[in-house]
């Protein structure tokens, strides 16, 4: 009987800020059994790094955020300058418990503010939109020699790579018979793009993953917030299978939060809550097993931060600046990493958004070497071309 | 090139299909110059207007009042209910863009309609644009998209569904009286949304977007200043008589702003000058000849052709049927191979055509195209459906086809002669190999999934 909250999400979803949050899966790469298991959570629409971790006592931050710096309950102290938004209870105990690093300050070598610009560098590793047609993670599974699999309609760009990526996603059509698909193959003679996406559709069905369809097409029948969570335990799920895949990609959108921000039935606090949720959901699924949760890295990004200071609509405006997670067992948490730029105006980038110090690039190379073994020279080259004199990121256990 | 192939090209790449192409006639590029016009008038039962949609919203806040400290309304959560309340509306919208395209002999102008709804994104994926999605497409787009590309413009960015899908309709001047007004009253009611100046969402995707695109030329300090501009254009809770949407003067900013070196004067009459030279923008011109030339010629299209539409755009002042002829005219457009692959939205109304199969049809349709990866009025974002075969050319969502195909054949597929279907329909470009496995295909329903599966049929 919550009403006030309930008016203020009715009011919110009225005047505009409330975007249907959605959600989808995707998994890459066939693992060995003892492979170390690595989930990225794309966080699509460009999630307030200042808002997810803010600095309570920081003068400039209450200047500038006026009612966004004040949350509805205390935000979770991490290191006594940074703190956790109050909605990201269950992150907080994974800081406390040593196993999550917080980033700030970081984000991609773009210094615009487009949607779409930021999240194909994101998914690309790319320095200048569109250069790269492929994505980091799919190139650094294929020089491994990882083969794809992927459960949605779409490939996300993050995961399409020189070799290939599959496909999946649940179905309530009728089968076509083998001998119907057999004569289409043929149609595709002269048609190579087709027929490779037949040939793949067609190879996933026959690898014996038909009983996963059930799983999918019950989380379907479910709202985009019980989506989330349903999808979160399903990754984990196919993450422990032997043989199962070696990455996760779970994308969440929702986050381009241009007005009334600090509602707490507002877009921001929901997905923060989401975002949280799904995190527990996957820890709890993958520690079923002993080695599950303690061989996996999740990284949690966003193409871009939001301006400092707060816009007219209580709301945030695209900035480039903001904050990034890794967390797991296999991490070396409770720790802040930032190089931090300060937040009063003459500090900021062109006098609006957080100064970005860290590379994004230098947390994926730290996670993709450290966790998936790949090598430096191809994360310099092929995974995150002209990033030789980045170094990665330090953020695994020892 | 052979007449019977130009019909073909004209039926499938500028149009929608054609079960017969003798519909085309023997001058296939006049039967697409003289479908050039405003876009058919949609119909169908129960479609609501913008304003209508306003009054829908509000009557839902005040019935949402009315409940006080109910946790469920009619027993569903609020969130459910709120979309049941426009479900009759959205389900009227779908059923007319899907009929009005199955039907119309001027699919030409249609295709026109699609690109340039696609091109101006508004979304229910955001909640306050809910139910208005259709309006938005039958006022500020189908009426102006054969006049001047400044008044298409100049539609979209005033209605009411664009205002509040980018946020327009509560950004405030920071100077203008309604915040003043507001800052007085701060306290009261602490739960009241508090404005205290601009939202610059509109603004930059106006210009990423709409006009200029994102390498246009234009800065931060543009955005703003055009936010400015912007702001009093708004859509508030209940419509003007019978105005979504109207410049309100409380809530605009005072003073002269400059965007991309121009000085605009306060109040309303700014916006249409500026988008006026938005429109006569030059990297405006290149913008839209690239994406109309690639929605219609290829993902990667000729950048001869994409020179010309620019200049043409240029040269006219964004005279969009003057556009639209050179396209029609250029011969990298009526090249033999199909490079583009349709969107769902696309096969199934081509294939509804194809089969003559009429509104009930597409009506049995929208949750197929929705499982192809399509939710028409639901883009997942304001940079609209993506135009690239590599998006939509995810194995399982061919899968999707070839499945939806299967069905389909089972269901027409004893009716009809598909070889003699695919002759008529697909004519001169009907491949020697795809007429060979038609021909030898088990049965009927095996014979038309595959004559919908055929690449003649999935590109265009």
């Amino acid at each position: 009987m919550n009403t006030p909250a309930r008016r203020d999400f009715i009011r919110a979803m009225l005047v505009g800020s409330v975007a249907a949050p959605w959600c989808a899966l995707s998994l890459a790469g066939r693992a060995d059994d003892d492979d170390a298991r690595l989930v990225v959570v794309l966080l699509r629409g460009g999630m307030d790094g200042l808002s997810a971790v803010p600095l309570p006592n920081d003068a400039q931050f209450s200047a500038a955020r006026g009612p966004l710096a004040a949350f509805a309950s205390t935000p979770l102290p991490l290191d006594g300058t940074f703190a956790l938004h109050p909605a990201l209870v269950e992150m907080h105990a994974l800081y406390q418990r040593q196993e999550l690093v917080a980033l700030h300050a970081i984000g991609l070598p773009y210094r615009e503010r487009s949607h779409f610009d930021a999240q194909q560098l994101l998914e690309s590793g790319g320095q200048r939109p569109y250069e790269l047609s492929t994505g980091w993670l799919g190139r650094a599974l294929a020089a491994k020699g990882r083969k794809g699999l992927a459960l949605q309609t779409a490939v996300p760009l993050v995961l399409r790579g020189p070799g290939d990526v599959d496909t999946w996603a649940p179905s309530t059509l009728p089968d076509p018979s083998t001998d119907l698909v057999a004569r289409v193959e043929r149609l595709y003679a002269g048609d190579p793009a087709l027929a490779l996406a037949l040939a793949r559709a067609r190879a996933l069905r026959e690898g014996g993953t038909m009983p996963e369809r059930d799983a999918l097409s019950g989380a379907a029948a479910g709202g985009a917030r019980t989506l989330a969570i349903t999808l979160a335990r399903r990754a984990g799920e196919f993450l422990l299978r032997p043989g199962g895949p070696q990455a996760a990609v779970l994308e969440l959108g929702g986050w381009d939060t241009h007005a009334n921000q600090a509602s707490p039935q507002g877009a921001l606090n929901n997905n923060l809550k989401l975002l949280d949720t799904s995190i527990m959901a996957l820890r709890e699924t993958l520690s079923a097993q002993p080695s599950g949760w303690a061989r996996t890295v999740v990284v949690v990004i966003t193409e871009f931060g939001r301006e400092v200071a707060i816009n007219g609509t209580q709301g945030t405006d695209h900035g480039t600046g903001g904050a990034a997670f890794v967390l797991g067992g296999a991490v070396r948490g409770g720790r802040v990493i930032a190089d931090w730029p300060g937040l009063a105006p003459k500090d900021r980038f062109e006098g609006r958004d957080l100064r970005t110090t860290t590379d994004l690039r230098a947390l994926l190379k730290g996670v993709l070497h450290d966790h998936l073994n790949v090598a430096r020279a191809t994360l310099d080259q092929a995974v995150f071309p002209g990033s030789a004199a980045l170094a990665p990121l330090e953020l695994l256990r020892g | 090139m052979s007449s019977a192939l130009q019909s073909a090209i004209a039926a499938h790449r500028f149009g929608l299909g054609e079960a017969d192409l003798a519909v085309v006639g023997n001058d296939p590029q006049g039967w697409l110059l003289a479908q050039i016009g405003a876009a058919d008038e949609q119909q169908g039962n129960g479609l609501v207007d913008a304003a209508e949609g306003l009054r829908r919203h509000d009557a839902f806040l005040r019935r949402f009042r009315s409940t006080d400290g109910a946790a469920t309304m009619d027993g569903r959560p609020a969130e459910q209910s709120f979309a049941d309340h426009f479900r009759d509306a959205v389900q009227a919208d779908l059923a007319a863009r899907l009929g009005t395209a199955v039907a119309t002999q001027r699919p030409f102008a249609e295709r026109l309609a699609l690109f340039w709804s696609n091109h101006f994104t508004v979304s229910m994926a955001k909640a306050a644009a809910r139910g208005l999605v259709g309006a938005f497409e039958r006022e500020a787009i189908r009426p102006h998209i054969a006049g001047h590309f400044e008044q298409l413009l100049a539609a979209s960015t005033r209605h009411a569904a664009m205002l509040r899908y980018l946020d327009n309709a509560s950004s405030a001047g920071p100077h203008s009286r309604v915040v003043a007004r507001l800052a007085r009253r701060q306290g009261d009611d602490d739960r009241a949304p508090r404005i205290t100046g601009l939202n610059e969402n509109l603004a930059r995707e106006i210009l990423e977007l709409h006009t200029l695109g994102v390498h246009g030329g234009y800065s931060q300090v543009d955005v703003t200043a055009f936010a400015a501009v912007l702001t009093g254009w708004r859509a508030p809770r209940l419509p003007r008589g019978n105005e979504a949407s109207f410049f309100d003067a409380a809530w605009h900013e005072p003073g002269s702003k400059m965007v991309l070196g121009k000085s605009y004067p306060q109040g309303p009459e700014a916006l249409g000058s500026l988008l006026k030279d938005l429109a006569h923008h030059p990297s405006t011109a290149r913008f839209i000849a690239t994406k109309l030339a690639r929605h219609f010629v290829a993902d990667e299209p000729p950048a001869a052709l994409v020179n010309r539409l620019a200049r043409t755009f240029a040269e006219t002042a964004g005279h969009l049927p003057t556009v639209y002829g050179e396209l029609v005219r250029a011969p990298e457009a009526w090249s033999l191979q199909p490079a583009k692959l349709k969107t769902p939205e696309e096969y199934v109304i081509s294939t509804a055509r194809l089969l003559r199969g009429g509104e009930a049809f597409v009506a049995r349709s929208h949750g197929s195209i929705v499982q192809m990866g399509q939710r028409i009025q639901a883009a997942p974002s304001p940079a609209g459906w993506p135009d690239r075969a590599d998006e939509w050319l995810g194995p399982e969502a061919v899968w999707k086809r070839l499945e939806w195909a299967t069905r389909v054949g089972e269901r027409w597929g004893r009716q009809i002669d598909i070889r003699a279907l695919a002759r008529d329909a697909l004519g001169a470009w009907l491949s020697e190999s795809t007429a060979r496995q038609i021909e030898r295909a088990a049965d009927g329903p095996q014979a038309l999934a595959l004559l919908l599966m055929a690449p003649e049929f999935q590109r265009r």
